[in-house]
């Protein structure tokens, strides 16, 4: 599995197929949309979602973490599906273990946990956060002078070819004033995002991440 | 054997048939000696036959004998009736409600079903009717009351009505679970079904029994039979009539004679979309039609509906456009002639349809084909020999429909709770559960109990409880979310339409109203209307004068041409190559007949015809077995799969009645001994199971199969958002039972739908047997041939690759926002 390094506004970006992007300037793995206790959400009201599902978010995330040994985690919101769960006290454990690391979370519209939950953690809440040249939000915004990279949407893009060809994936989109994360939870879905002109797609195939 | 007693009885049955002016058909007869003999059975009789009085007297004559005093009142719940549509219960009721009181009786008959008020449902509850004509749906809904056993401690007699309509769905073995645990409560009642003739009529009476068929049974035969007429709407020209198309709208112009020449008359089409577009047409064509037609289909209002049964009863309207909401119910006295437009894809279709009109007995029963592209004309001639012949199909029962068990469990669970043991002994009678295992059993229970794998430390999955021995659910919430959610019957997400003002005009599919705007017409209902806003999974709309807007689809699958319609349709394709037309059907194709004979070539009986042509398309590999759509699919992804292990390569797979299309944008290397390969029955389980798994048929299966077991919540009615942290669709969870859960029985499930309905593996089997006898005749061509017109340009296609991700992509490019 690798990464693919793509320079953007002077920043070394790596766009890594577990869609994540270690920013490499400031040390930050990036990630967004996680829905974490998503599966332990639905099991408790009575649907048999695999619980082994789950697990596999904690895998990603500690293979990253150890991959790019970043300073800093920086959760573009969503991080947490919705109300409290077992699944919470997961993410506790595994913030401990690295505790050198800086976790850091943008708030997202399924962030509904009490402040004192994040707090325990010693989790960093932001409703959006300027660190030039870019500004961070969950849902996308648009900025005069900073270049805003959100999450939310859970893009992907269809392609095309002869033969009548067409493959769905999920994608980083870099637009001109804008770029969104893909999803990076396991059991979350995905929405094709309109491309224009000029817009830089990178799409998740499998083990690596391919420009458009 | 009739007893002595019973002989009474049946005279006294046969004197009030005579004060109706009427006299008992023998089969009739027959059924009253049966059930009074207290045998189980099946009644083989068409609609509008006087099937309803075969069963509904012996029910009342059978009180009269055994009771001391039958005139009382208030005896509890004798005998519940199933019917599969509500159009049909106050029909029955009526009749059923004559006969108590001229008999003597002091008997109710009630109606449940979705459309019964709350307040009349709390009544029933309080006090049972004596028969209760009911639909699979309200019944499971009974199972789902607390104390439901004292509600059914008097039973005598359950009929299921229009028997061969539920056998072939999951509402079938919605019915064989109820009847198991009826039957494991109450051993000495009896079991009737009702249904018209198909083609495996001995299965069907093993399915409504299941082991009860132990026990005597007699099969009852009315032995009816219409006289029926076809006749081809022909196109004029066939040179200008269009190769594909499925809305038939060119003739239109020849079906408006039609309706002015007939009292009443019943136009079938196969769509929703292409009710509305027809009924539309009419109108623009013919304004003396204006107030005369109306339109009726599945998503319309059920007051619209029944305002459209009524008018047609009563002989007010010239003219309904209908769907297969039509196909069942009342009889309509002034309905004079029947119109099909598009094919019908079955043999029995075709004939229940012209079955709807000619109700005088004796009457002829017309009906006119209307072919909606040149190649269908053929069909027509194909089922006027199908309709002499007289071959119907089979309607194939659901067997291992864990989907259905899992939602009848939580059902149980619901109400009372149930002990594993006894419901285990119960289900394995049935037909559909005859073979579930002891580790399967396990699995459904650990499935309700613990979420399907072992509850782990942390986990705290919740919906069925054990409390000593038995299983239960206590939480309301989740008691209520399921009964909301009970059912097998799927729709797509639906909204309701509304006026402004409050009125209901139906549903539309949330898919489709997603691609409009506030403003936006479309037209629903045979109605113009405005989208004013969305709110609470409402559409509100407001009238619009606007002659232009989009007309909403909704999902539901395509039906496949029958295997005995193919099989007539290939006799028809032997005689136009041997010269031998004898229907105008035929002859009118001439045309066409000799531009595929010089761009590719007619197949003989001896013949399979493969072609294969390059456009800018790509590489077009043309199949035509004439064995129907689903499994072209089938075996598209088969000879797709099998093409793919020899070099990497993609393929689309287009399909119809007639035959597949493999598209490619490579080359695709044929010859004699490869073509053989691709046919042959080796190995052809593993490589229908690994075509099927590449190819993603499940997965479309699979979204029934999810919403039945209960793991689609669409949220309680009023309070969506704060339901919406737990949606999910169907594709996410078919996803994560692949990727977590790979023996997961509702997974497996619904790749063995696939096998089993949808390819009919041994249908398949069949077929290449048939081409592995066949000389193969390949044709290249420059340009599309008539034949391969129609499949070329259809757009629900299938995949399948073996080229590796990163190689495909970068010969893709990406879809812009402006295409």
């Amino acid at each position: 599995m690798k990464s693919t390094l793509f320079t953007f506004l002077d920043q070394k970006l790596h766009l890594h197929p577990l869609k994540a992007i270690f920013w490499e300037e400031k040390s930050t793995l990036l990630l967004s949309d996680l829905h974490l206790g998503k599966v332990a959400h639905f099991r408790k009201e009575g649907i048999p979602v695999p619980a082994t599902a789950e697990d596999e978010n904690w895998d990603k995330l500690l293979y990253l973490i150890i991959n790019f040994k970043p300073k800093r985690v920086l959760f573009l919101g969503d991080l947490f599906h919705s109300t409290y769960n077992t699944a919470w006290e997961s993410l506790g454990d595994l913030m401990k273990q690295f505790n050198h690391i800086s976790f850091e979370l943008v708030v997202g519209n399924h962030d509904i946990l009490s402040r004192d939950q994040y707090e325990r953690f010693g989790l960093r809440l932001y409703d959006f956060l300027k660190e030039p040249p870019f500004l961070f939000s969950h849902e996308p915004c648009v900025d005069e002078a900073l270049y805003n990279l959100a999450g939310h949407i859970h893009p992907c893009v269809w392609l095309s070819g002869t033969g009548k060809q067409r493959l769905k994936l999920a994608c980083f989109y870099f637009g001109k004033k804008q770029g969104i994360l893909p999803a990076f939870g396991t059991f979350t879905g995905m929405a094709s995002i309109g491309v224009e002109e000029g817009d830089q797609i990178f799409v998740v195939a499998e083990d690596a991440v391919l420009q458009v | 054997m009739i007893q002595q007693s019973n002989k009474e009885f049946i005279q006294k049955g046969r004197a009030w048939f005579e004060e109706q002016g009427w006299s008992p058909f023998p089969f009739q007869q027959e059924a009253w000696e049966a059930h009074l003999g207290g045998l189980n059975g099946l009644v083989n009789a068409p609609t509008g036959s006087g099937k309803t009085y075969a069963l509904i007297l012996p029910i009342l004559l059978e009180f009269v004998r055994d009771s001391k005093n039958y005139t009382k009142e208030n005896n509890g719940l004798q005998a519940i009736w199933i019917t599969p549509i509500r159009a049909l219960t106050k029909d029955i009721q009526s009749a059923a409600q004559k006969a108590a009181d001229d008999l003597g009786l002091h008997w109710k008959v009630g109606i449940r079903s979705s459309d019964t008020s709350s307040s009349e449902k709390a009544k029933q509850k309080r006090k049972a009717p004596e028969i209760l004509i009911t639909t699979p749906e309200s019944l499971h809904l009974l199972l789902a009351t607390k104390q439901y056993p004292k509600y059914f401690k008097h039973l005598k007699t359950i009929v299921i009505d229009e028997w061969h309509e539920l056998i072939g769905t999951k509402r079938g073995v919605q019915i064989e679970l109820a009847l198991s645990r009826l039957n494991g409560m109450l051993p000495r009642l009896k079991t009737w079904g009702i249904s018209a003739t198909i083609g495996n009529m001995e299965e069907a009476i093993d399915v409504l029994l299941g082991d009860g068929k132990n026990t005597p049974y007699k099969i009852i035969r009315a032995g009816i039979k219409k006289e029926i007429e076809v006749a081809t709407i022909l196109p004029d020209e066939i040179e200008t009539f269009p190769w594909a198309g499925h809305l038939g709208i060119k003739l239109l112009d020849k079906v408006i004679p039609i309706i002015h020449a007939s009292q009443s008359t019943l136009i079938f089409t196969n769509t929703r979309a292409q009710c509305e577009i027809w009924y539309q047409n009419l109108l623009d064509t013919d304004s003396n039609l204006a107030g005369l037609i109306a339109m009726h289909h599945g998503s319309i209002d059920q007051k619209l509906r029944s305002w459209v049964e009524d008018a047609l009863h009563e002989g007010r309207l010239k003219a309904v456009v209908c769907t297969s909401s039509l196909d069942l119910g009342v009889d309509f006295r002034p309905v004079e002639c029947i119109v099909q437009i598009g094919s019908p894809k079955g043999v029995a279709r075709f004939i229940q349809r012209a079955g709807r009109s000619g109700h005088a007995p004796g009457a002829l029963s017309k009906i006119y084909f209307v072919p909606t592209h040149s190649l269908e004309l053929m069909e027509g001639a194909a089922l006027r020999t199908a309709v002499q012949q007289g071959e119907l199909e089979s309607r194939i029962p659901y067997i291992r429909s864990f989907d259905v068990l899992i939602q009848y469990l939580v059902t149980l669970a619901v109400s009372d709770g149930f002990r594993p043991n006894q419901i285990y002994e119960e289900i394995k009678q049935t037909y559909s559960f005859n073979s579930i295992s002891e580790d399967e059993w396990a699995w459904c229970l650990d499935f309700i109990h613990s979420g399907g794998s072992s509850l782990q430390a942390y986990d705290e999955y919740k919906k069925v409880i054990i409390e000593d021995g038995v299983y239960k659910v206590d939480s309301r919430r989740i008691a209520m979310r399921h009964r909301l959610s009970m059912g097998t019957i799927v729709s797509g997400g639906d909204l309701k339409v509304k006026y402004v003002s409050g009125k209901r005009l139906g549903t539309i599919e949330e898919w489709f109203v997603a691609q409009l705007q506030v403003g936006d017409v479309f037209w629903f209902a045979g109605r113009s209307l405005e989208l004013v806003r969305i709110k609470d999974m409402t559409v509100q709309v407001k009238k619009s004068k606007k002659k232009t807007g989009k007309v909403p689809a909704w999902m539901g699958s395509r039906m496949q041409l029958s295997s005995q319609l193919s099989k007539f349709i290939r006799e028809k394709m032997d005689e136009i190559c041997s010269g031998n037309i004898q229907d105008i059907e035929l002859d009118t194709l001439q045309a066409l007949i000799d531009i595929q004979e010089r761009r590719s070539a007619i197949p003989s009986k001896n013949e399979f015809l493969i072609e294969y042509f390059k456009s800018r398309e790509g590489n077009h590999l043309l199949f035509y077995p004439f064995e129907g759509r689903y499994v072209h699919e089938g075996m598209g992804a088969l000879v797709a799969y099998r093409l793919a292990q020899l070099q990497p390569i993609s393929f689309s797979i287009g399909m119809n009645d007639y035959g597949f299309e493999l598209l490619s944008d490579q080359e695709i290397q044929l010859d004699e001994s490869i073509i053989h390969h691709l046919f042959t029955t080796q190995n052809l389980s593993q490589d229908i199971q690994a075509s099927i798994n590449s190819a993603e048929m499940a997965k479309r299966k699979f979204r029934d199969i999810a919403s039945i077991a209960g793991l689609i919540f669409k949220g309680f009615p009023g309070k969506q958002k704060k339901d919406r942290h737990l949606q999910s669709s169907s594709q996410l969870f078919f996803q994560v039972f692949n990727d977590y859960e790979p023996n997961n029985l509702l997974l497996l499930q619904a790749y063995d739908e696939v096998s089993n309905f949808q390819l009919e593996e041994a249908r398949l089997r069949a077929c290449l047997r048939r081409i592995q006898s066949q000389r193969i005749l390949l044709k290249r061509m420059d340009k599309a041939s008539p034949f391969s017109f129609p499949i070329i340009t259809d757009r629900l296609r299938q995949k399948l690759s073996s080229e590796k991700l990163e190689d495909r992509i970068k010969k893709m490019k990406l879809q812009l926002i402006s295409e």
